[in-house]
Order: C-alpha cells, then structure tokens, then sequence
C-alpha cells in the first residue's frame, strides 16, 4: 500500500497517457467521448420506441436513459477489464528491468477509465434534460455509486491481469465470458421480463447487476439507492478488492518470470 | 546485521521453469494438467550464491554468456524473487539492467525525462528540481525535445544513464552499459561512477569488457553456470578469468562469431 503511495506520481502520468493515446488516435478525439452517448441514444430512441413500446418500470418510461445508463457502465466495466488485462502485457520490457509495484498498471488502466465514465456523464445529463427527464438531488450521490463501481472493477482487473500473463488465451476465453456476463445483465432489458423466466435467480444474483442498480438509481429514477442494497453493493466491491489484491500479491512475484 | 553491509546474499539459487510442452494457453494448461503430463525443465540460473558486499564497495561481476550475472543483477534489484535463499539489500538501488529500460519512443526525451524518473520510484517535484541537469549532463542539447524514436542508440544510452544517475543512490547496478555511447561520454560516466563511489555509494558492475572492470572496480567476482566460481581482487579474478577464456573468439568482442545455442 505504502509503496503504491510512493509511486502516485507515476501512477498519475500512467493515466495521463492513456487518456493522451486514447484521444490522439481518433481523428475527432476528445469529441467522441462526448458524442458517442448522444448517437447511441439516438439510435436506441429510433429503435426500441418505434419497435416495441412498454413500460419499463412504473412511472417511467424513458427507455434511452434507461438502456444508456446500462450501456455506460457496462462500457467502463468491460474495457477497463480488458485494459488491465493488457496493461500487464502492454508494459512488459519495464516488468522485466525495473522493481516497479505491478499493481500501478491495472490501477492506472481503471482511474483512466473512471475518468472517461465521468466525462460521458456529461451528454447523459444533456439528454436527460432534453427528454425533460427528472433531475433530482439522487444525482449528487453519483460519485458514491462511481467509487463502488471502480473498486469492483478494480478488484476484478487485479485478479485477471496476472492470468493474462500467465495464459495467452485468457483474454479471449474473457471477452466471450464478458458477453454472457452481459447477457445477464439488465442493461437493455428491464427486470419485469424475467418475472417468469428460469434466468431470474442468474439475473438478479449477478453481483454486476447489484453494482449498475446503485448506478442507475440516481440517474434513472431520481433516487438515492436503498440503504440494504448499498450495504450489500459496498461488501461486493470491498470483497472483490480484497481477493483481486489477495490474488495478485500472491502472483505477482512470478510475473517477470512469464512476461 | 552489521551497519555497513550493503548486499548480503545467502544461498541464493534461482530456477526458470521452462515447460517442455509449449503450454501458453490455459486449455492446453487444463488439458496437460488433467493427463498429468506437465514436465518442466528446470534451468538453475543460479546456485547457492553466497555474497556480502560492504558499503562502499566497487563490485566487477564477469562470466560467459549465460553464466547467471544479469540474473544475480535482477534479484539484487529485487525485480526477480529467488527461488531460494534470502537476499537482504539496503538502501536504495539505481538499478541500470538496460538503458532506457521504460522509454516510450512516441514521447519526446523531455517527457520520456519525467516518465523514466517516475518509474525508478522518484516523485514528480524531485524529478522538476534535477531535469535541468539531467539534459545538460545527456549533452542531448536540442534533441530532448525532439520525439526519441528519432534518438541513436548512443543517444538513448546517455539519456538514460543521465536520468538513472540524477540522485546518488545507495547502491549503483550497471549491466554492460558502460560500452555503449563514444568515448568522451563513457569518461563522464565513469567519473560520474567514481564520485558516487567517494560519496559512499556501492557500485556492481557486469561488463564483457574486463578493461572496465579493472578500472572501476576493486573486486570481482566470476559467475560461471549459475555458480561463485571466484571472488577476489579484481585484477586477480579477471587474470584468471582470461585464462581460462580469453583465447575464446568472439566472446570479448560481443559475442558475434558465437553460435548462438
């Protein structure tokens, strides 16, 4: 802990430039990250509202800031996982020669990308005004919900990212277990279509859903999230922090042997 | 232990575990595991090491190819863990395994300055009070500005010894470094190395050119196979080692007629 401390400097000019890479290679940059929410929304408006209407939850019916909460964090948490998995790989000639702490990568990989999720909720919040959605006070409770997003997702990258290391087809075998993870999600569906579907319990046990409800909340239906799901989300991401750092401690000394 | 050990080492062995099947893939991993036909072959890169270094001390390290001298380099700088034996190290390490190990080739040298710095552990504002003097003992002038894939390899090599040796270190660990870069810039660095070694620093060095060794160090020790094979005075150590190999082609000339095995 100490020692990561001690490298925050770098820590910080990781992050900066992965947000350079990130907003050098596409042509329009910074842009995208601001656009992209905006076309996808678009698209889920002209889609879903002219193809089948339904009422997603009672009172609300705004399926785009529904579906784009999901997809946003989903996004953050899928390619910060993916990232951390690469980060390891990506910084292979500095694990060989210099006695750098291997946790700054993954860490670096998942603050670059809470950063992106916070830049994007910057076109969310246009379309919520635009679509006349209700803002409440929830939203200030965002940075909470955002924290225990990162730690799980953190958690997740520490556990992954030395097998990626170890395996080269983990990656892969990742990507296709992330789809399904996905799947199980109620990203672009809502809960009420499960009611009577044997995929309930895998739905509503998913420890991702449970972190992207304390998400969504604020956002969608203008409330803070109830106090036994926020203790239940806060022992998730606690725990997943602790067996990822658990289990990279654990491996990490072999990492140079691999890479 | 006494105050003024700088590295003590005691029967440090090191295995790489090279598997006999090619087994990258966590399925192929699952499958051989299941047969229960996971062979390793085991290459003992070092075996039982026993070594105490004084504060202080200028250290030659030569051997063959192979012999185990960049490993030892690696565990004293505490990147790899041994397999066995306790490695006790104090101080703070400038670890120099490979020039510029860390260098990004899209940033320019200035910035590539910062993040090299920031890899060897050192913090942003100490790194703002030395960069003026780390471009200026480069000698790198204009060229720190200018993105380093356009560098030469000598190039890279001064910026990044400058960077390493910016702060005097505890202990100074100098993998073969020393041959690249012209002549009037390996001279600055050895004068740079003479005066950490006067302000007290601990020096190891590994060098294929035992001129070097003979100037800088006052002991030397031989690694041959992963084992001590001698440890000494350094003119005796490297007389003995020339001894033995010093007919060898190649080898002295950086290995070039050498087959490669």
């Amino acid at each position: 802990m100490r020692e990561i401390y001690r490298y925050r400097d770098l820590i910080f000019a990781l992050v900066a430039r992965e947000l350079k890479v990130r907003y050098r290679r596409s042509a329009i940059g910074f842009t995208w990250t601001m656009l992209q929410p905006l076309l996808t929304m678009l698209v889920l408006q002209v889609v879903f509202s002219s193809l089948f209407r339904m009422e997603l939850e009672e009172g609300t019916n705004n399926y785009p800031v529904y579906a784009l909460s999901g997809i946003m964090f989903w996004n953050f948490f899928s390619q910060s996982i993916v990232a951390s998995m690469n980060s390891l790989k990506g910084n292979s000639p500095i694990l060989r020669k210099l006695p750098v702490p291997k946790e700054v990568f993954p860490l670096a990989t998942v603050i670059s990308g809470v950063i992106n999720l916070v830049l994007a909720l910057v076109p969310l919040m246009l379309i919520l005004l635009f679509t006349h959605h209700p803002m409440t006070p929830a939203l200030l409770f965002l940075p909470v919900s955002i924290l225990l997003a990162a730690l799980f997702t953190l958690g997740a990258g520490l556990l992954l990212s030395p097998l990626a290391v170890f395996f080269s087809d983990v990656v892969e075998m990742i990507g296709v277990l992330l789809s399904i993870l996905m799947y199980l999600t109620p990203i672009f569906y809502p809960m009420k279509i499960l009611e009577h579907s044997p995929y309930l319990p895998l739905v509503r046990f998913n420890p991702v859903r449970s972190i992207l409800e304390v998400f969504r909340d604020p956002i969608f239906r203008g409330k803070v999230p109830p106090l036994t799901h926020l203790s239940v989300c806060f022992c998730i991401a606690l725990a997943a922090l602790l067996i990822g750092a658990w289990a990279f401690r654990r491996s990490s000394d072999r990492i140079p042997f691999y890479i | 232990m006494a105050d003024d050990l700088s590295i003590r080492l005691e029967t440090i062995s090191l295995c790489y575990r090279l598997a006999k099947q090619r087994v990258p893939s966590l399925k192929e991993y699952a499958i051989h595991f299941l047969r229960g036909s996971l062979a390793y072959e085991q290459l003992w890169a070092l075996r039982d090491i026993d070594l105490t270094v004084r504060r202080g001390e200028t250290l030659g390290i030569v051997g063959r190819n192979g012999a185990g001298k960049s490993t030892l380099l690696k565990v004293i700088s505490r990147v790899l863990k041994p397999t066995r034996g306790s490695a006790q190290i104090n101080g703070r390490i400038a670890p120099i395994l490979e020039l510029g190990s860390g260098f990004d080739y899209e940033l320019t040298g200035l910035e590539n300055v910062f993040l090299n710095a920031l890899l060897l552990g050192h913090s942003k504002r100490e790194i703002q009070a030395k960069v003026d003097e780390i471009v200026d003992f480069s000698g790198l002038g204009d060229f720190i500005r200018s993105p380093l894939r356009n560098y030469s390899s000598g190039m890279q090599a001064r910026l990044g010894f400058s960077i390493a040796t910016a702060w005097v270190p505890d202990i100074l660990i100098l993998d073969e470094v020393l041959s690249v870069g012209d002549v009037t810039f390996t001279n600055r660095c050895e004068e740079r190395i003479r005066s950490f070694h006067d302000s007290g620093a601990t020096v190891l060095i590994v060098s294929h050119a035992t001129q070097a060794i003979l100037k800088n160090c006052t002991r030397c020790i031989w690694l041959d196979d992963g084992q001590m094979k001698a440890d000494g005075a350094a003119l005796d150590v490297v007389n003995l080692y020339l001894r033995e190999h010093g007919t060898e082609p190649g080898e002295h000339a950086g290995g070039r007629i050498h087959t490669a095995s």
